[in-house]
């Protein structure tokens, strides 16, 4: 077990609506092939997509599984995007549902929210939805050049992790990301939202087997600290938590959300492809994330950026 | 090469001088570092006397400094002023003490400055005020070069083209003249963002990394390439593109973060064969009178 300071933290409300899809996400968004295309995945509920599920070949982009949740005043909104941590619950305040739980899975645009299936059948968008958020100032006490971000510590306890005989964190994780495929999010906080990892080059993703990722793995970039930033750092090693689906626009791809970080080799990451946090929070049975290896990895929206030549 | 300018169409687009910005209080003015420490810096904007293109773009006590002038517009008439000025776009002052001084578009800054950088004279720098309105004539936006449809150009004046002495290759498509070669490897913040309407930043938390690849000795103004790096569409990783740009903002302490490169051409499948030479620099390639004779 590995000992924190969670004893001292604070649980705290905070708060948001299941946010519509907005129309201008129909508006066309061009490809990395230079093809205009509309794209549909982001904000709203989505019907078909859980946490657990591939993180490639859909046809949509971004795809937000499960209910996507933001707030109208902006205090209010960066409350819940700030202490809103992975793994905190959540409880419908309002509508037909009210009273129903689910379990906060990433933050992008908006807060991801997994619930189960007879709870996604009876929400409306503008239901109010609160979060019990607890994991802001969690630190590891035998690791202190470990930086946590959004880390609750109920999914610290969910990760297969340890203390080594020389004091480094090993954490297991699905896939490692190299830096050179870190993309959009550069230039944004650690502690605000996600960063893509970059999937226009299909043939290195495939050749890592990247294109195999499901929503909710825990992944390991290599070379990034995302201590108060993001950037190529030499050694560093960063642990992240893939919340989003694919992109087709050029420097996009499935995002990875941050929960630790070292900047000093603090963190060694060890193969566990069963990390996935439908599984360890107890979300989903693993019958239901049973891999299908006749799954196209790649959505034909998605494959349109490769047809566009120069 | 021979290219379309004939068909080009010039427009103004205009925009004022900007002050820089800090947060309103009571929020804190600190910048963190990738190192965790806070500090506070000049940020980005404004009108800056001591250093220019052609100085280096590193050590300077600021955040990202864009030298020289840099203006904005409000709204929607900022995605023009930032989409259509091209870099060696001619800029002219149109209020103010220097009305009619004419200048040259050097770049664009990307996203939270989002301004278009102008170089002017010393002793016309020296009569600007912030909020005066400067227009840039822009010219370059669908300009192509007849034997390369492949390479694509992007923020580029037919002036700028002109300097860079592209030159045909049978093997690659083109070749052009660089100061540097950046790997993909070390563009953070940018990525995933437009291509057209700012830049994209050389990460410098990893010092060492910067020597590994010989690129800690960058001035503002360079002409670089960007190695696996593909500009065509926005900004992301693409094994053989390669991406020529100007380096337009100085370094930033900020992770993920560093000198900013506006793209100017950007082919993929190797088609640009870059060319290192001792000295690219958009300074003397424009005829620029820059020396401040000030280093960092």
């Amino acid at each position: 077990m590995l000992r924190t300071n969670a004893s001292q933290l604070v649980e705290l409300a905070v708060h948001g609506r299941v946010w519509p899809v907005a129309g201008d996400h129909y508006d066309y968004r061009t490809t990395s092939g230079g093809r205009g295309a509309t794209h549909i995945g982001m904000a709203g509920i989505c019907f078909t997509h859980r946490v657990g599920d591939a993180a490639f070949g859909w046809e949509a982009d971004h795809l937000e599984p499960g209910v996507s949740i933001r707030h109208p005043d902006d205090g209010d909104e960066h409350a819940l995007h700030y202490l809103a941590c992975m793994g905190n619950d959540a409880i419908v305040t309002s509508g037909a549902c009210s009273g129903a739980t689910g379990v906060v899975t990433g933050e992008h645009a908006h807060v991801l929210v997994d619930f189960p299936p007879e709870a996604i059948e009876m929400l409306a968008v503008g239901d109010e939805i609160q979060i019990r958020s607890l994991g802001t100032g969690l630190q590891l006490l035998d690791h202190p050049d470990v930086i946590t971000h959004k880390l609750s510590p109920r999914l610290l306890d969910a990760l297969d992790a340890s203390t080594t005989d020389d004091m480094k964190l090993q954490v297991g994780v699905v896939a490692e990301i190299p830096s050179y495929l870190m993309g959009s999010g550069a230039e944004l906080s650690p502690d605000y939202v996600d960063q893509d990892f970059m999937t226009g080059d299909r043939e290195e993703i495939a050749r890592l087997g990247l294109d195999r990722l499901r929503l909710g793995d825990i992944v390991a970039v290599r070379d990034e600290d995302h201590g108060w930033g993001r950037g190529f750092y030499s050694g560093a090693v960063t642990i992240g938590l893939i919340i989003h689906g694919d992109s087709a626009w050029t420097g996009h791809g499935p995002g990875v959300l941050d929960l630790l970080s070292s900047r000093d080799g603090g963190i060694v990451p060890v193969r566990s492809p069963d990390a996935n946090i439908a599984l360890t929070l107890g979300l989903r049975v693993p019958s239901e994330l049973e891999r299908d290896d006749q799954t196209n990895h790649v959505s034909s929206y998605a494959m349109s950026s490769d047809l566009g030549g120069s | 090469m021979s290219d379309n300018r004939s068909q080009l169409v010039g427009v103004a687009v205009q925009g004022s001088v900007v002050s820089p910005q800090l947060p309103a209080l009571p929020a804190s003015p600190y910048i963190i570092g990738a190192d965790g420490k806070a500090v506070l810096l000049p940020a980005p904007g404004g009108i800056v006397y001591n250093v220019s293109i052609g100085d280096s773009a590193y050590g300077w006590l600021a955040d990202m400094v864009q030298p020289g002038v840099s203006i904005a517009a409000a709204g929607g008439a900022n995605n023009a002023l930032r989409g259509l000025a091209c870099v060696g776009n001619e800029a002219i002052v149109v209020s103010g003490r220097a009305l009619g001084k004419r200048g040259a578009v050097t770049g664009k800054s990307g996203r939270f400055a989002e301004h278009v950088i102008l170089h002017f004279d010393r002793e016309v720098l020296e009569m600007i005020a912030l909020g005066d309105k400067i227009l840039v004539r822009a010219i370059g936006r669908g300009l192509a070069l007849s034997d390369a449809a492949d390479v694509h150009l992007k923020s580029m004046s037919p002036r700028l083209l002109d300097a860079l002495e592209v030159g045909a290759s049978e093997s690659a498509g083109v070749t052009v003249p660089v100061a540097a070669e950046v790997p993909g490897s070390l563009m953070g913040a940018g990525a995933g963002l437009t291509s057209e309407a700012g830049c994209v930043q050389i990460q410098t938390d990893d010092r060492a990394a910067l020597a590994t690849h010989g690129v800690e000795g960058l001035r503002l103004g360079d002409v670089v390439a960007i190695r696996d790096f593909d500009c065509r569409w926005g900004n992301g990783y693409l094994k053989d593109a390669v991406t020529i740009g100007v380096v337009v903002h100085g370094d930033s302490v900020r992770g993920g973060h560093g000198p900013g490169v506006t793209p100017v051409m950007t082919a993929v499948g190797g088609r640009i064969q870059p060319q290192l030479v001792a000295e690219r620099n958009i300074g003397e390639l424009l005829g620029l009178k820059t020396a401040t004779g000030v280093t960092a």
